[in-house]
């Protein structure tokens, strides 16, 4: 008890005389922000108010905390109250490398042997969600070097291939006076990058902090990227180099300096990608038209395809012309007003095609159609030229023959296989060859059997017919008895004078044929002549008599007997005769 | 009697299976169109269970080429050609799978007039040579049969002169239409199956190695011996290969 009495008198007998020359003595730690990403600056701000004369200050622990910039300490007076009073602060920079909770120790600020002692503060890092790429490749810049630094940021975080993207470099500089001593060259692997035009390189002219921290800004280069392929495209560190503080006696430090890499996501184009899509992405307008629209036969002409508009024009190829036959061309000339700015790529390319119709008449180029990809929107615009047309007229003065086109060997892209043979197969059913089954041999015997049987044939029949006289004898009872037959049918109908010219046909044929004489040739002398042999020449009587009978019955209607008998006689006769053995 | 009635019944049978062989047909073809080669396989093989014809084996070759199955393509456009000797598309395709064979071997070339010649010698179907001898016996027999008609005896000399040049007509179309069915016929070209064949120096597991033949390599088998047979290669050398390692074509 007594012990803190004095204690106590003791202290305010030490501070009565700080307390009266400045009578607040104030002393605080704070920090900006309690719970920050990881990576990011924290400001830790120490600041004693009215400090006296042999103020000592014993800073606080910082524990595991990185120091990205201080301390640095301030110093300036003010007036409150009528009285004269100064504040000093002290600040520093920290950072966390890992997630977690950090405690920055108590500040101990001391005047002679009296002390005030500040709070601890508990700071947070917490693993850093969404911060801008920017903003965070700002801060880890500023760990890198606190004092130059620079900044390499893109307009959009994703793009279709082909679209435009500006990429900005930011230079924040501490230092008052510096000039470029080197610029590295983008390493952009799957971009095509082109400068754009900035001209003179200002600060601007507010300075801005960054943690706390005042820096002079300037964009220092702007590039155009054009994405080439999709995915995760990279763009690498670009390494800087800064002559900083130049004087009249030292040409200044070289700082080195890397700005951040980017990584930035490539998409396709979107499905359902018109034929006529070639990669142009961006706003365009078509415009297209020959030069003159007569032309002479083998004369050129002009046809001009002009893009224009703000997009990927220098990568827009020349589009294929559906030419119809008879035109000749050539590879389109390109004339480019392209002009790359801070917004993009803008301007016109203009293709130029060197026509050479090689025909007379009125000739129509097809409509030629080109889409293009609008990234705000993700759509597919299509433009088309319309259908061009051009006369095309013959030249009387030129030479016959001039209008042969230029020829080309067809080229043999690839190799396969021909295609399978398609509708008659020509299917049969195997079976040995015919050569060496018996069809063929009874085939080659047959016709062979039947010539010779034909040749046999023939022969028996010639030797027949080279004998006439025996086939007349052969043939001398065949031939009657037809004569008789009629001579029958005249019996049955009761005439007379057919039936006796019948029956002396008969006889009288009969005797001619049988001894191979004229029919006029017969008469009864003759018949005795050949037949008196028969019969002791009664034959020869009885044939005679009935030759005579028939051929006076034939004449006159005498009849010395009945037509029956006489049949009948006749009949037997030839018979008989024709039955005989040759004579 | 018996083969009167059977007769009409055969043709019904015979109509009926043709239209189930047309309708195969029509679906390998569409198959292969649709690039489904493996069915149009099936459905090709199915019909060469009881017909064939070169196109028929030119198109199972195809199906097989599509489905890199070169052994096996070789096989068929060999068995294709040796009905159409001198076919184009199938000696190109033949030469394209030839190509993706592992053995070079190298054949003698053959004179543009040999292969014109075997063409000429092939035409399109194995026995028209048969038949052609048949119709020539057949003409010179009624030109032997017309001598009967004519009178004179320089006309009746003309005929039988015409006669006998057909008789010879016949000899040489009989003759080639043997030379044809033997080649037909040859049993002694073989296409290798095994993808590595080892040819052994005798008709033994086990026996000296000779050298290693691949699939898709032409060879001339010499004789049979149990489950061996022994083979010639294109540059003369000869060995013992066991009979499940080759398709005879």
């Amino acid at each position: 008890m007594c012990t803190r009495e004095r204690i106590l008198s003791l202290l305010a007998l030490v501070l009565l005389p700080l307390l009266t020359w400045a009578q607040e003595i104030q002393v605080s730690a704070k920090v900006d922000r309690e719970q920050a990403d990881v990576g990011s600056a924290v400001t830790l701000t120490l600041t004693i108010v009215n400090p006296p004369r042999g103020t000592s200050l014993d800073p606080p622990a910082l524990g595991s905390l990185a120091i990205v910039n201080g301390p640095v300490d301030a110093n300036r007076g003010h007036i409150a109250n009528g009285r004269r009073g100064s504040v000093f602060t002290r600040t520093w920079v920290l950072t966390a490398t890992k997630a977690g909770t950090y405690t920055i120790g108590p500040a101990t600020v001391s005047v002679g042997n009296a002390s005030i002692t500040t709070d601890p503060i508990t700071l947070t890092f917490v693993r850093g969600q969404d911060s801008p790429a920017a903003g965070s490749a700002l801060e880890q810049a500023q760990q890198r070097n606190p004092d130059l630094l620079c900044v390499l940021s893109l307009n959009k975080s994703k793009a279709f291939v082909g679209e435009q993207l500006i990429a900005t470099y930011t230079l924040y500089s501490r230092y008052g006076n510096l000039s470029s001593a080197q610029t590295g060259t983008t390493k952009a692997n799957g971009f095509w990058v082109e400068e754009v035009e900035l001209g003179q390189v200002n600060f601007e002219p507010a300075p801005r902090a960054v943690n706390g921290l005042q820096y002079r800004v300037a964009v220092i280069r702007k590039q155009l990227l054009i994405p080439q392929r999709s995915g995760k495209l990279k763009i690498d560190p670009v390494e800087l180099a800064y002559r900083v503080n130049p004087s009249f006696f030292s040409q200044g430090a070289v700082v080195e300096i890397r700005t951040n890499g980017v990584e930035l996501q490539v998409n396709e184009p979107p499905a359902s990608k018109p034929a006529d899509y070639i990669g142009a992405v961006g706003e365009l307008q078509l415009n297209s038209g020959f030069k003159t629209h007569t032309v002479m036969v083998n004369e050129p002409v002009d046809l001009s395809l002009r893009f224009s508009g703000k997009a990927n024009l220098r990568l827009i190829d020349a589009p294929q012309l559906d030419l119809p036959v008879g035109f000749e061309t050539y590879d389109p000339k390109i004339v480019d007003r392209i002009t790359v700015s801070a917004s993009g790529m803008n301007g016109s390319r203009e293709f130029q095609y060197l026509l050479i119709p090689r025909h007379a008449g009125e000739h129509e180029i097809p409509a030629l159609t080109f889409s293009y990809l609008d990234p705000a929107t993700g759509a597919y615009h299509t433009l088309s030229t319309g259908p061009l047309r051009i006369t095309a007229k013959d030249d009387p003065n030129a030479p016959a023959g001039s209008s042969a086109p230029r020829q080309h060997d067809v080229k043999q892209l690839a190799d396969d296989i021909r295609y399978i043979r398609t509708g008659d197969l020509g299917l049969h059913v195997e079976h040995a060859p015919l050569v060496y089954r018996w069809p063929f041999w009874t085939g080659l015997a047959l016709p062979v059997l039947a010539l010779i049987g034909l040749l046999f044939v023939h022969r028996a029949r010639q030797q027949r017919l080279a004998d006439t006289s025996g086939m007349r004898r052969n043939n001398a009872k065949r031939v009657a008895e037809r004569y008789l037959k009629d001579a029958a049918t005249a019996l049955r109908n009761n005439e007379r004078e057919a039936f006796h010219t019948a029956v002396g046909k008969a006889l009288e044929g009969f005797f001619a044929d049988r001894f191979d004489l004229g029919v006029a040739e017969v008469d009864a002398r003759r018949i005795h002549q050949h037949l008196d042999g028969m019969d002791s020449g009664r034959t020869a009587q009885a044939y005679a008599e009935l030759l005579a009978e028939s051929q006076l019955a034939r004449y006159a209607p005498l009849e010395n007997k009945p037509r029956q008998q006489v049949y009948d006689e006749a009949v037997a006769l030839i018979e008989r005769i024709g039955s005989s053995p040759r004579s | 009697m018996k083969n009167a009635l059977l007769l009409p019944l055969l043709c019904v049978f015979g109509l009926q299976a043709k239209a189930a062989t047309d309708a195969r047909v029509a679906a390998a073809e569409a198959a292969y169109a649709a690039g489904t080669y493996q069915e149009a396989l099936d459905l090709y093989n199915a019909v060469a269970l009881d017909l064939n014809s070169a196109a028929l084996q030119y198109n199972i070759g195809n199906c097989h080429s599509k489905l890199n199955a070169v052994p096996q393509a070789i096989l068929h456009y060999e068995r294709a050609l040796r009905l159409t000797p001198g076919a184009e598309d199938i000696q190109a395709n033949l030469d394209r799978m030839r190509a993706l064979t592992v053995d070079r071997m190298t054949s003698v070339p053959t004179f543009t007039l040999g292969t014109t010649w075997d063409r000429w010698k092939a035409g399109a179907d194995m026995d028209q040579w048969a038949r052609r001898a048949l119709w020539a016996m057949l003409m010179s027999c009624a030109l032997g049969a017309a001598t009967v008609l004519v009178r004179t005896a320089t006309s009746r000399r003309v005929l039988i002169g015409f006669a006998l040049t057909g008789l010879t007509i016949t000899g040489a179309c009989t003759l080639l239409a043997f030379s044809r069915a033997s080649s037909i016929q040859d049993g002694s070209q073989a296409i290798i199956m095994s993808t590595n064949l080892d040819v052994l120096s005798e008709p033994r597991a086990g026996t000296t190695k000779q050298f290693v033949l691949h699939a898709g390599t032409k060879i001339t088998v010499l004789r049979s011996q149990g489950d061996w047979y022994e083979v010639r290669i294109a540059n003369g050398a000869v060995g013992w290969v066991p009979v499940e390692s080759l398709e005879v074509i």
